[in-house]
């Protein structure tokens, strides 16, 4: 992986510090780690387990009767019941599980595997992952800390901060760096458990705030920050996947002191170069160098090779019987129109040559003979009609008599 | 600031594609014109053939009409020669059959009650017709009935997909190869039985007829007996009508 450009991280100075000219620290290699969500969340449950006590009930409890089965024939059942008498207790089940005051089903015991083992190396790439994350102020501010004000990202401060030893002082401090918002909500969401988590000495629950790192051991800066909920402190050395992603949620507001940001290369080393504080550990590469898809897809590589885009949906055809559709037939057959209008021609012209000749043979009156012959049916038509009842509407549609 | 506004620096890549679309853009429309003209030649061709066809059929009438005509004259008798087409229906369920029967009318195709489909007629169709002879219903279809089949429900088999017959693109891509390219095409094709009658039926999908209207006479006997089972001949036809 070539050496890109490392960008410059600047320095944030406190009040009353020397007004410096430096340039600023290079952003360390591990803020350029892979950001792998499946791994974090995959380590965080595992490791979430090793803090745990175990529990479990007594080894005795249930079995502390001399209980014996009464056997058939009594009319009860064939639990183990209780001896003696002159008590309550004398004669009720014992041992079961299903009875009163007896033994639990598989009664927990603590040699229950509480911690899980990690791979080294994959612990390792977690907390290089979340670290990744840390640099993000996308995946900060997605994880809810609250960071508007905020001027850079990563927050370097210089190392005066190291030296704070008040907690008013320290309150100051995150005031100036726009930090105070993140940690107000910590202070403000602290409220009661809900669930039996209260009774057992885990009463009060509040959101996480900043996470201040330092570099050099023994600074005084972990008891300035101790006192105020929900921030954390922690030596750069020693950072731990629990505070950097807390419920394996990625993404920690971390403020990083001008020391502590500088050693992360020798805590961490690069691509290359291996850790000089953890032994043989080299930052794990990425899957893709670039991952922009965008600039991939609309690459000229890609694009030279790729086939016209097609937009046209094609739809099936309606389906019409062509026996019926007119349309329909002639799409299929461009005859049909032709050959339709010849048959009907044609069948015009039989019916014509047939009623002519038919009218040729007939044997013709003369003009007076067709003369009497309509006379003659007007008279039948006058003799059929009733003519005392032609006025009426209704009856004449019986006589037949067109009016 | 407008000259600056002017020198708007364009990514190579965006220029490449540019010049890429346009000339995807012209090859489309190369490509469109080309169809038409093809497609406009095609209905020409389509139009004779069907012209040509409507006058084979006619001809082949009159001439049945004059050999008869002929015979009677010369006072002895036409014999038309034996049909060389047929259609099969299957009329009867799927349930209690015999396997060997139950195959045959899965090679002939007819795998549902009132599924049809046509036949060339020999040695070999014959034989396999007289082994289901109780389950179908068969006989010589003639132009109308073929016609009407094929238009009506006729679909094509494209791709092992039932395609319907609602543009002659769909026949000219199945049986291009044969030159058969639209439905008038294909109606001759099966009513002659011509040289490619294997492939033109193969590529109709079996005809899903409707039941009868007006009934069946009776399943179980054969055509002979009063019943509808087996060859009815030339009584296929109205058989056809009332199913198609």
């Amino acid at each position: 992986m070539a050496t890109t450009a490392r960008p410059l991280v600047s320095v944030k100075a406190l009040d009353g510090d020397m007004a410096t000219d430096a340039a600023g620290v290079p952003m360390p290699h591990v803020m350029k780690a892979p950001i792998r969500p499946d791994v974090i969340t995959f380590v965080h449950r595992l490791v979430s387990c090793n803090s745990r006590q175990p529990y479990a009930v007594s080894r005795k409890a249930g079995h502390q009767t001399s209980a014996e089965s009464w056997g058939t024939g009594r009319a009860v059942s064939r639990i183990p019941r209780v001896g003696g008498g002159g008590t309550h207790r004398a004669g009720q089940g014992a041992f079961g599980n299903m009875c009163r005051g007896g033994r639990m089903f598989a009664p927990t015991r603590i040699w229950r595997k509480w911690h899980r083992r990690v791979n080294v190396r994959l612990r390792r790439v977690a907390v290089a992952s979340a670290l990744a994350a840390t640099a993000v102020p996308a995946i900060v501010t997605a994880r809810g800390h609250r960071i508007e004000s905020v001027p850079e990202f990563p927050l370097v401060v210089s190392d005066s901060a190291e030296g704070i030893e008040k907690t008013a002082q320290a309150i100051k401090v995150l005031k100036q760096l726009g930090a105070y918002a993140d940690a107000e909500k910590a202070k403000q969401s602290v409220g009661i458990r809900p669930g039996k988590g209260k009774m057992r000495n885990r009463r009060y629950i509040n959101r996480k705030g900043p996470l201040i790192v330092y570099g050099t051991e023994g600074s005084k800066i972990v008891k300035a920050f101790r006192n105020l909920p929900g921030v954390d402190v922690a030596n750069v050395e020693r950072l731990n996947l629990l505070d950097l992603a807390p419920g394996g949620h990625l993404g920690r507001f971390v403020i990083w002191t001008e020391s502590a940001f500088k050693k992360l290369d020798e805590v961490y080393g690069s691509f290359e170069a291996s850790s000089s504080k953890k032994k043989g550990f080299v930052l794990p590469r990425p899957k893709m160098t670039n991952a922009d898809l965008g600039r991939l897809i609309n690459s000229d590589e890609v694009q030279s090779v790729v086939k016209p885009i097609n937009k046209e949906v094609k739809r099936r055809e309606a389906r019409k019987n062509p026996l019926k559709n007119a349309a329909a037939v002639l799409k299929l057959n461009p005859y049909f129109g032709t050959a339709r209008r010849m048959a009907v021609l044609a069948e015009a012209a039989r019916v014509k040559a047939r009623k002519e000749k038919i009218n040729s043979k007939r044997t013709k009156l003369s003009e007076e003979a067709s003369k009497i012959k309509a006379a003659g049916k007007a008279w039948y038509q006058t003799m059929i009609s009733d003519s005392d009842y032609t006025e009426f509407d209704v009856f004449s549609k019986w006589l037949g008599v067109s009016q | 600031m407008s000259s600056e506004a002017a020198k708007v620096v364009v990514p190579e890549s965006v220029l490449l594609k540019r010049k890429r679309e346009e000339l995807w853009a012209a090859e489309k429309k190369t490509k469109a014109v080309e169809e038409k003209k093809k497609s406009s030649e095609n209905i020409k061709v389509i139009y004779a053939r069907a012209k040509q066809y409507a006058e084979e059929y006619d001809a082949q009438d009159k001439e049945l009409v004059q050999l008869k005509r002929e015979a009677r004259m010369k006072g002895g008798f036409y014999v038309s020669p034996e049909a060389k087409l047929l259609f099969v229906v299957r009329i009867r369920g799927i349930n209690a059959m015999h396997p060997k029967t139950k195959k045959i009318l899965q090679l002939l195709r007819l795998r549902q009650i009132f599924n049809g489909v046509f036949l060339k007629v020999n040695k070999a169709t014959i034989n396999m017709l007289r082994r289901v002879e109780p389950y179908v219903a068969y006989g010589y279809p003639n132009l109308k009935s073929v016609r009407e089949l094929i238009y009506k429900r006729g679909y094509g088999k494209l791709n092992k997909q039932r395609i319907p017959l609602t543009n002659n693109k769909v026949i000219e891509q199945g049986l291009g190869k044969h030159n058969i390219i639209c439905i008038e095409d294909l109606v001759h094709e099966i009513l002659t039985v011509g040289p490619h009658f294997k492939e033109a039926n193969n590529f109709l999908w079996p005809f899903k007829l409707k039941a009868p209207l007006g009934g069946l006479k009776k399943k179980r006997n054969h055509y002979v007996e009063g019943g509808d089972a087996g060859n009815r001949e030339n009584y296929i036809n109205q058989l056809v009508r009332r199913m198609n």
